[in-house]
Formats: structure tokens, C-alpha cells, sequence
């Protein structure tokens, strides 16, 4: 299986620059719905889901490999060389906004920019460090979910199975909140909520932009200005919208501050 | 209040779930009575804090990551399962569905969450999570067992081939043990039958009686020669060999192995072997043959204690279709073995287990219970097969079948067996009864009584020598030895002698360890012993001072 098989990647749009977007821990390219039509026209958009999300082949998903973040990295650097990309734009969400750090530092040719969306170099607290979590509270996190798995799965089936109201969503949602498989989520949130990259921000040397949200409880606003303090040169855009997927809730804030900075 | 609206906001503040209003961002406008009452709040109390807030810490991540997104791209999500975090640190067990309100230009108004109290569900679900997760592990153990199976069941026959092959060799060991004893007496009796005659030659052309040293000469030859084949079978016997099928005639191994047989049987048991003509050749290890042979026949012998009889017999088969199913082989042409004895026979569970690795009935220190399995995998190993058939009380038949073998046997080694001339000699006077079933031995004896000037009877075996003592002949001796062919052994004619002839005196003249048949030693009256090998001077004076009662 060629590695744009193995990650559901999916080309579109006219332009040379392309632009490749990555969704973060608990979601997959669906959540890129909103953003992609304002830039189809001018540039050469790349979606694709990390290896166990979506429609990825999860045969692929090697525990080894992607008990840290740089399988994933490895992942995208792959797949890009394998698109032939170079200087394009690269917009990462969440924890795939600090896998677009790792790959700007082991393959800097590949973007020109980052978009980093409500980026989190580490997520737990640490002396003078608010990552926005405890110790604790992270594990408790992981113990929960070590043994509540039917818990969520249960759950999830039901979420994705009927969709009256918006009947061209259930396919796709069908195709991949439906493949979340439990045991991988358990392993990414792990991957995820477990990292420390704050060392690797100082030596990023690409144009990049931080969008924060202004209500965030997964990456908080202070981490946010620790990451554009940390990063060279960066921009930093404080959103209106709350929560953790302004993509999904402010699209058209999203969409201007991303403009305003390409 | 109007009644209905009375009966409405009943409707909502008493429903049996949560009801609950929030803004996009998850801060709360309205919340029910009832998640009011099992989050342990007054109703206000929730206005104003995030639902997200109300969650565990688990709960609010997935909520941000999963459903939260969710939610925004199809408008709505149910049956989510999350715990929310009550008042007094409890943590409550739910199943939440949330929905969107749109206003008319499509921007979300509100979402409107219901909650639902889950707490025995998911107690079930843990409960069957548990029971899941048994049952995977348990399969999982089942597929490691599955994949492992093949390996450890070669590397179990790899060890219990090399265990068997240690224990063939001990079995070996055990049965030329068995035959030592008997060896050495066949040993001693043949070196007084070269002794005796090399004694009597000198003597002989001392006295200048040269006429007569020709049988001396025969004697003292037929003797080395017998010693000569007994050594050269033990030495073959005992040899190591690896599995080596070759054609053989059974026919010429049973008359090979007859001798050995006979000896180890001891004088108690009766052997009688019946050979098929035309016997069909068979592709074999002659080696294992003749062990599982002589295995079959120590067996036969343990379950004759008393004594009885050993047939061997060979045999052409011709097992059609129904016949060799029954046997467990192919249709076709076998050459058979069959041992059976007058023993004891088989219970039917022994019958049923007699194959068994271990399986032995024998006192500790007596059986392995490794014979028979070992003839048994030999038999199968061959091509071939081996049956009981046996009846309590009365004998046992333990026959192997091995297929026919379509070429000649390799040249059989030709059994032999010198016999001495029996000829009864008398003379005047008292009378002596000579009774060994060595011709050499017998002879000298009597050469012995001879110069002493008795008279002597020859016997070659037990019931012979018993009919002359219920005869009327006179006997003023009998000199017997103890182990006897014809199924009676030197003490038991002494006995059923002096039944008849009370007072009869008796010299016992013994080869190895049969002490022992002689009352343990200890000697009743007038009865005497006379160790094997002994010169002939020994033997003349104790003949004379028996007789003449001194
Ligand atoms: N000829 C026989 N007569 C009666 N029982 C026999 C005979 N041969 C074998 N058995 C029974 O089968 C058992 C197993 O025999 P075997 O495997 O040769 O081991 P072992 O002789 O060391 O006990 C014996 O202990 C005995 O009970």
C-alpha cells in the first residue's frame, strides 16, 4: 500500500503552493470542512488522516512507531516527499500543530509557513511552566481510558450511526468517527498528553502563525504566547472564538487570520 | 399560572433526566430540577458555569477533542458516555445527547443537552468488559498455545525419542542382566564338562588306557563349542545398534534366539517352538526383533511363577480388508511371532493399559513397564503391529505382526545345538541316580561313580529322573542339579523322591546363586551340596562318604 493509500490523502484545488492541513488527537480531515473551500482556488490543497484516525489503513499502526510523536512525523515528511513538495504551507490543529514543528526542523524545505492552531508544546504543568493540566489529572485521563474503552466505542456507535438532520454528513462521519478505534485513540491521547517539544520551538526557522482561541481548556491562551514567545519571528493571533476547533466553530475568524497572514 | 403551563414547567423540572440549555461555548442558561438534584445544586447555582466544567477530567478532553467537534459538524450527538463531577466529589455515570438550535440565519442560538442516569448501564458494560477481556485473553492463550503446539510437540518426541532410545538401551542392559545369572551357570556347567574330561584324560593315559581318550577329546570339544556360541550370542546381544530393518527370516532369529530362550526361562518353564514352513520374510531390525523376543518371553516367565510353558511360533498372515482394520493396518500379507505362556493372563484393564509408557504391575525394583510400549512402538515403527489376547487365570498370547517382505532373507544364522549321546550305563552294586540335563556333567558323574564301582541311572531332566525314583530300581543316591528343565527343579525331585523313598539321600550339585531353591541354604537331612565347578577327586569322596553314610 503506497503511503497515500495508507493515509486517506486526498488532493485538491489549483495552485502550485500546496497546502497541507493536519487534524489533531480525536478527529480526522473531515474537521477541515469549513476552511478548505477559501483556499481551494490558490493552492494545491492536501488533506490526509494520521495512521488509526479515519480513513487511514490501520493495519499500519505500529504501537512502537507512534508511541511518540515522531512516527507521526516521520508520517508527514514521507508523504510530502512523496508529493513532491516543497516551500508549501502547512497548517496543523492541535497536537499536529506541534508534529508541523518537528517536521520545520528535520525537513525545513518542505513548508515556507506554519499555521500553528491552538498549539500545545506540553500540556503538562511543570515549576513555571502552565501546560494547563496536572500530573494527575493527565494520568487519571489515561487510567480512564485503559479502562473504559467499550465505555467510548459504545458510546460512539450510536453518535455516528443515524444523522436525520444532515444526511450527506453520515457517510463521512459513517467513514470515520465509525474507524476511531479505541485501542489507538487510548495509544494517541498517550502520544499526545505525555509529549514535551517546548526545546524544539527555539530552533524552528519557517515563517509561523499561532491562532489561539480565547476559551481553551485543552491548550490555554498563556501556552499559546509561551509558544509565540518561544518560536522566532512568529506571529500571534488571540481569536474571539472559544473552545479547542475554531476550524470547526469560527471558520470565517480562522479563515481571515490565515489570509491576513499568507 | 395558567394550568397548563403549570403542567409544562412540571414537564421539565421533573423529567426523569437532565435537561439542560447552553450557550455555543458550553456556558449554561437553564438547567432542571433534576440534574439540579444529581448534580446536588440549587437550580441557579448551575447558571452561568460551563457543561464542560461539570465533567471529569477525561470527560472534558474528550469532550473537546471528540464531541465537541462533533457536535458543530452534524449538528447534534447522542448516547455519549461521559461522568460528570457532582457537588460533593462524586462522580456520577451518564449518557448525554446534545442537539443544536439554529436560528433562522443558520448561527447557533443554543444547544440543548440531555442527560441521562447511567449508572447500573455502565456497570453492566464494565461488568461485560470484564467478561470481554477474559474471553480475549483466554483465546489469545488458546491461538499462543495453537502457534506454539506444533514446535513443543516436536521438541516432546524429539526428548521422548531420545529418552526411549536411553531406556532401549537400559532395557538391553536389564535383559542381558536377566541372562547373566543363567549364563554363568550354563558357563560353569560346561567349564566342568572341559575340566572334568581334560582330568580324566590324564588320568586315563596315566593308567595307559589310551582307548578310550576319543570321547574325553569329544566331550571337552562339544563343550568349548557350546561355551563358544553362548559368548559369541551374548556379545551380539548386547551389541548397540541403530534401527536397521533389514530381510529376515524369523524362523532363523527364534532358533538364534532359542538357546538364550531356554536359559533364561530357567528350568521351571517348558519351551516348545513351533516354526512355520514357508515363512514369509520380513523387513526388520533383526536386533530389536530378538529384543522384543526375549522381552515377550520375560514377561511369559514373571507370569509363570510356578513354572508352565513358553510357545513360540511363527506364522504366515493374510489379513483381508475387515481383519486388518480390526488390527489398526493395511489389507495384506504378514509374517507373525507369538509368544504365549500359562501364566497368570490379563485382567482387561491391565490388557487395556499393557502398552502404556510405565504402565507395570510389578512390584517396585521389577517392572519398568517399558517392554511392552517399546515393542509396541517397534511393531508400529516396522510397519507392523502387536495384540494380546489373554484369559485371566489361564495364559497369555502376544503376538506381533510384521508385513511381508518381497525378497529373500539374508543368510539366517543357522541354530545349533549339539546334543552328547544319552546312553543308560549300570553296573553292579549300589546305585546312583544321575539327573542334569548337561550330558557332559552327567557324564562325568557317572565315569566318577564308575571308577568308584557303583552303578548309575542317567536323567536328563526332572519327571524323567522322578519316574525311575517311583520305579522299583534301587537307588542308594540321587545326585541332581538344582536348575532342571521339564518344568521340575532339583529340590522339588529330591522332594517328591523322598516322598517315595523315605531317606532317601540326595547330593545337589549347583551351578550359580540357586542356593536359595535349596531351602535357602540351610540344608534338611540327608541332603548335600556340591558346588559347580569341582574337581572329580571332590567329587568321588563325597559320593563315598554319602553312600557309606559318613
Ligand atoms: N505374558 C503376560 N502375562 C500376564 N501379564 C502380562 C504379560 N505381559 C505383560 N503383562 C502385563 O503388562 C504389564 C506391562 O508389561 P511391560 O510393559 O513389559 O512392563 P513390565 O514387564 O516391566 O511390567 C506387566 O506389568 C503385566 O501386568
Amino acid at each position: 500500500m503506497s503511503v497515500l493509500q495508507r493515509h486517506n490523502v486526498h488532493v485538491s484545488g489549483s495552485g502550485s503552493q500546496a497546502m497541507v492541513f493536519a487534524h489533531g488527537f480525536g478527529c480526522d480531515q473531515n474537521m477541515w470542512r469549513f476552511i478548505v473551500p477559501a483556499f481551494a482556488d490558490h493552492y494545491r490543497i492536501v488533506l490526509f488522516d494520521h495512521v488509526g484516525a479515519g480513513g487511514s489503513d490501520l493495519s499500519a499502526y505500529d504501537p512502537e512507531k507512534y508511541a511518540t510523536l515522531d512516527g507521526y512525523t516521520a508520517d508527514v515528511i514521507e508523504l510530502c516527499r512523496e508529493l513532491g513538495i516543497r516551500d508549501g504551507v502547512f497548517v496543523g490543529h492541535s497536537v499536529s500543530a506541534m508534529i508541523g514543528v518537528l517536521v520545520a526542523r528535520r525537513a525545513p524545505e518542505l513548508f515556507a509557513e506554519l499555521v500553528l492552531i491552538g498549539p500545545s508544546p506540553r500540556y503538562i504543568d511543570d515549576e513555571d511552566y502552565v501546560g494547563g493540566f496536572s500530573e494527575g489529572q493527565i494520568h487519571e485521563l489515561l487510567e480512564f481510558l485503559d479502562s473504559n474503552h467499550m465505555g467510548w466505542s459504545q458510546a460512539m456507535a450510536p453518535v455516528i450511526m443515524g444523522n436525520p438532520e444532515r444526511p450527506e454528513l453520515g457517510e463521512e462521519l459513517t467513514n470515520s468517527f465509525c474507524r476511531t478505534d479505541p485501542e489507538i485513540a487510548k495509544r494517541f491521547a498517550r502520544a499526545t498528553f505525555l509529549s514535551d517539544n517546548r526545546t524544539d520551538l527555539a530552533k524552528v526557522g519557517t515563517r509561523s502563525l499561532i491562532l489561539q482561541c480565547s476559551e481553551d481548556v485543552i491548550a490555554p491562551p498563556c501556552v499559546g504566547e509561551y509558544v509565540h514567545r518561544a518560536i522566532p519571528g512568529s506571529e500571534f493571533v488571540l481569536l474571539n472564538a472559544t473552545g479547542h476547533c475554531p476550524n470547526l466553530s469560527a471558520p470565517e475568524e480562522t479563515i481571515a487570520a490565515m489570509k491576513a497572514f499568507l | 399560572m395558567p394550568q397548563d403551563v403549570e403542567d409544562l414547567k412540571d414537564l421539565f423540572e421533573n423529567a426523569p433526566c437532565g435537561y439542560i440549555s447552553v450557550e455555543p461555548a458550553g456556558r449554561i442558561i437553564k438547567a432542571n430540577q433534576t440534574f439540579a438534584a444529581w448534580m446536588g445544586y440549587e437550580g441557579n447555582q448551575l447558571v452561568g458555569r460551563r457543561f464542560q466544567d461539570l465533567l471529569s477530567i477525561a470527560g472534558k478532553i474528550y469532550y473537546e477533542t471528540h464531541f465537541a467537534p462533533l457536535l458543530r459538524m452534524q449538528g447534534f450527538f447522542n448516547e455519549v458516555a461521559l461522568e460528570l463531577l457532582c457537588a460533593n466529589g462524586s462522580r456520577l455515570s451518564v449518557l448525554v445527547n446534545a442537539v443544536e438550535r439554529r436560528d433562522d440565519a443558520g448561527r447557533v442560538r443554543f444547544i440543548r443537552i440531555t442527560i441521562f442516569n447511567a449508572s447500573d448501564r455502565r456497570r453492566y458494560e464494565q461488568q461485560l468488559l470484564e467478561a470481554r477481556r477474559a474471553a480475549e485473553q483466554a483465546s489469545a492463550e488458546l491461538r499462543e498455545l495453537n502457534l506454539t503446539l506444533e514446535a513443543r510437540i516436536e521438541k516432546a518426541v524429539q526428548e521422548r525419542m531420545t529418552a526411549e532410545d536411553a531406556l532401549r538401551q537400559a532395557q538391553k542392559m536389564e535383559a542381558v542382566g536377566q541372562l547373566t545369572g543363567g549364563i554363568a551357570h550354563d558357563f560353569n556347567n560346561l567349564l566342568a564338562g572341559i575340566t572334568g574330561s581334560l582330568e580324566l584324560l590324564r588320568r586315563r593315559v596315566a593308567q595307559g588306557r589310551l582307548s578310550e581318550l576319543e570321547r574325553y577329546i569329544v566331550a571337552a570339544q562339544g563343550a568349548s563349542k557350546r561355551a563358544a556360541t553362548l559368548t559369541h550370542r551374548l556379545l551380539a546381544f548386547s551389541r548397540r545398534q541403530a534401527l536397521d530393518p533389514k530381510p529376515t527370516d524369523m524362523n532363523g532369529l527364534v532358533a538364534g534366539m532359542e538357546d538364550l530362550i531356554r536359559r533364561t526361562m530357567g528350568p521351571a518353564v517348558v519351551v516348545e517352538v513351533v516354526a512355520a514352513s514357508g515363512l514369509w520374510t520380513t523387513l526388520v531390525d533383526a536386533n530389536q526383533l530378538e529384543n522384543a523376543l526375549l522381552n515377550l518371553c520375560i514377561n511369559a516367565r514373571d507370569a509363570m511363577p510356578d513354572g508352565g510353558k513358553l510357545m513360540i511360533e511363527t506364522g504366515n498372515r493374510w489379513l483381508d480388508e475387515r481383519t486388518a482394520r480390526d488390527r489398526d493396518l493395511p489389507p495384506g500379507q504378514y509374517a507373525s511371532l507369538c509368544v504365549s505362556d500359562t501364566g497368570t493372563g490379563m485382567p482387561p484393564e491391565v490388557i487395556e493399559r499393557a502398552f502404556d509408557p510405565f504402565f507395570t504391575t510389578k512390584p517396585i525394583g521389577k517392572g519398568t513397564g517399558l517392554g511392552l510400549s517399546m515393542i509396541y512402538g517397534f511393531a508400529r515403527q516396522s510397519g507392523g503391529q502387536v495384540r494380546i489376547y489373554s484369559e485371566l487365570g489361564r495364559g497369555t498370547t502376544m503376538c506381533l505382526y510384521l508385513p511381508r517382505h518381497f525378497g529373500e532373507a539374508e543368510a539366517a544364522e543357522a541354530a545349533e545345538a549339539a546334543r552328547g549321546i544319552e546312553a543308560p550305563r549300570a553296573e553292579q552294586g549300589e546305585t546312583v541316580l544321575v539327573v542334569d540335563d548337561e550330558p557332559t556333567v552327567r557324564m562325568l558323574v557317572t565315569e566318577v561313580l564308575e571308577e568308584l564301582g557303583y552303578r548309575a541311572i542317567e536323567a536328563a531332566a526332572g519327571p524323567e529322573g522322578l519316574r525311575i525314583l517311583q520305579s522299583n530300581a534301587r537307588i542308594d543316591l540321587l545326585i541332581t542339579d538344582v536348575g532342571l528343565p521339564g518344568g521340575m527343579n532339583g529340590r522339588q525331585l529330591a522332594e517328591a523322591g523322598q516322598a517315595v523313598r523315605p531317606g532317601l539321600k540326595v547330593l545337589f550339585i549347583t551351578g550359580y546363586a540357586e542356593n536359595a531353591v535349596i531351602s535357602h541354604g540351610h540344608l534338611e537331612p540327608g541332603m548335600h551340596m556340591l558346588t559347580k565347578p569341582f574337581a572329580m577327586d571332590a567329587l568321588a569322596s563325597r559320593i563315598k562318604r554319602i553312600i557309606t553314610g559318613g
